[in-house]
């Protein structure tokens, strides 16, 4: 019975053929958050949404060394991220934040340090966002007038 | 002449318009811009379901897929750097799985994850070499994170075509 179920687990791994986890980088994940959501993965960066303690915070992690790298003044005090995406060389971080209940569509350049609001015009409120390989290019879903929209965002 | 109007200036952080979504307006969630900015992934509703569409951002023309008109609702899709590769999550019976359409050579690929976990996000690398997937496990969200070398050749920026198989004229 145990050996019909082994194979049954083996044939099911099969089934799965072509996708190779990664054990090491995968148990790093877990092992370094209590939970983690909305992965977006650049060339060799993975930026996630990580849980520890009960507080939510956007963590990019060097996918070579399997580490977090830091990002200074990017996770402020009283924020809440919605959504994060990372340009193809990791140096822009675009996510939705709420703080002081507002819900905002922010830009994060790594070289500077710099973290900057991206206006949303017409007026609405940004939910998820998609960078493009070089960050100068963003896609926002946007909720106005009870609807959702896509807007396009050229970054410069 | 809509999307004309669609323009607007947003100050100093470059320049927004509204996605094209044809004559009948209609909703769309979940964006994902293909690595060269060139195409828009989304989820809009056709006739009440939650379809994968593609963009071409250029010209404002639905891009055809191949493997993407059943097996609704679909979500979460993302995009490789030249958009050969579209993954999204598709519904098969009870089960949800990653399905990954080859653009270039028209093949599909469906992913059903190991033991027994329904993806819930996911996210391809612009190269198409890796896969990072949420997924609800023992009560909490993961993130898992694919190989998938054995099975797609890169796409890498410029539309570079790197491969050992015979290709067909």
């Amino acid at each position: 019975m145990i050996l019909v179920s082994l194979l049954g687990i083996i044939l099911a791994g099969c089934s799965s053929s072509g996708l190779r986890p990664q054990p090491g980088l995968n148990a790093a994940l877990q092992r370094s958050a209590d939970s983690r959501r909305e992965p977006a993965l650049g060339q060799r960066w993975l930026v996630s949404i990580a849980s520890r303690n009960g507080r939510e915070r956007i963590e990019l992690v060097d996918l070579r060394t399997r580490q977090p790298v830091p990002l200074p003044g990017l996770n402020q005090a009283g924020s809440q991220p919605v959504s994060v995406s990372v340009s193809g060389n990791g140096e822009r971080i675009a996510f939705v934040r709420t703080r002081d209940g507002r819900t905002e569509l922010m830009l994060y350049r790594r070289g500077a340090a710099a973290l900057q609001r991206v206006p949303v015009e017409p007026t609405g409120v940004p939910r998820q966002v998609s960078l493009d390989g070089e960050g100068k290019r963003l896609a926002v879903q946007v909720s106005r007038e009870g609807r959702w929209d896509v807007d396009v965002i050229r970054l410069p | 002449m809509l999307l004309l109007a669609g323009l607007s200036t947003t100050g100093c952080s470059g320049r927004s318009r509204r996605a094209p979504s044809g004559l009948v307006p209609t909703q769309q969630q979940q964006p994902s811009l293909s690595g060269d900015g060139s195409r828009l992934a989304v989820i809009a509703d056709q006739r009440g379901r939650p379809t994968v569409q593609l963009r071409d951002l250029k010209s404002g023309q639905l891009l055809q897929l191949r493997h993407f008109s059943r097996h609704q609702p679909h979500s979460s899709p993302s995009l490789s750097w030249n958009a050969r590769y579209l993954a999204a999550v598709i519904q098969r019976g009870s089960r949800k799985l990653v399905l990954i359409e080859d653009r270039l050579t028209g093949r599909a690929h469906p992913l059903r994850l190991p033991a027994g976990q329904d993806p819930v996000n996911l996210s391809l690398a612009p190269d198409g070499r890796e896969l990072a997937v949420q997924t609800a496990t023992q009560g909490r969200w993961q993130v898992v994170v694919f190989n998938l070398s054995d099975l797609l050749e890169p796409d890498r920026p410029g539309g570079r075509r790197v491969t050992t198989t015979t290709q067909e004229p």
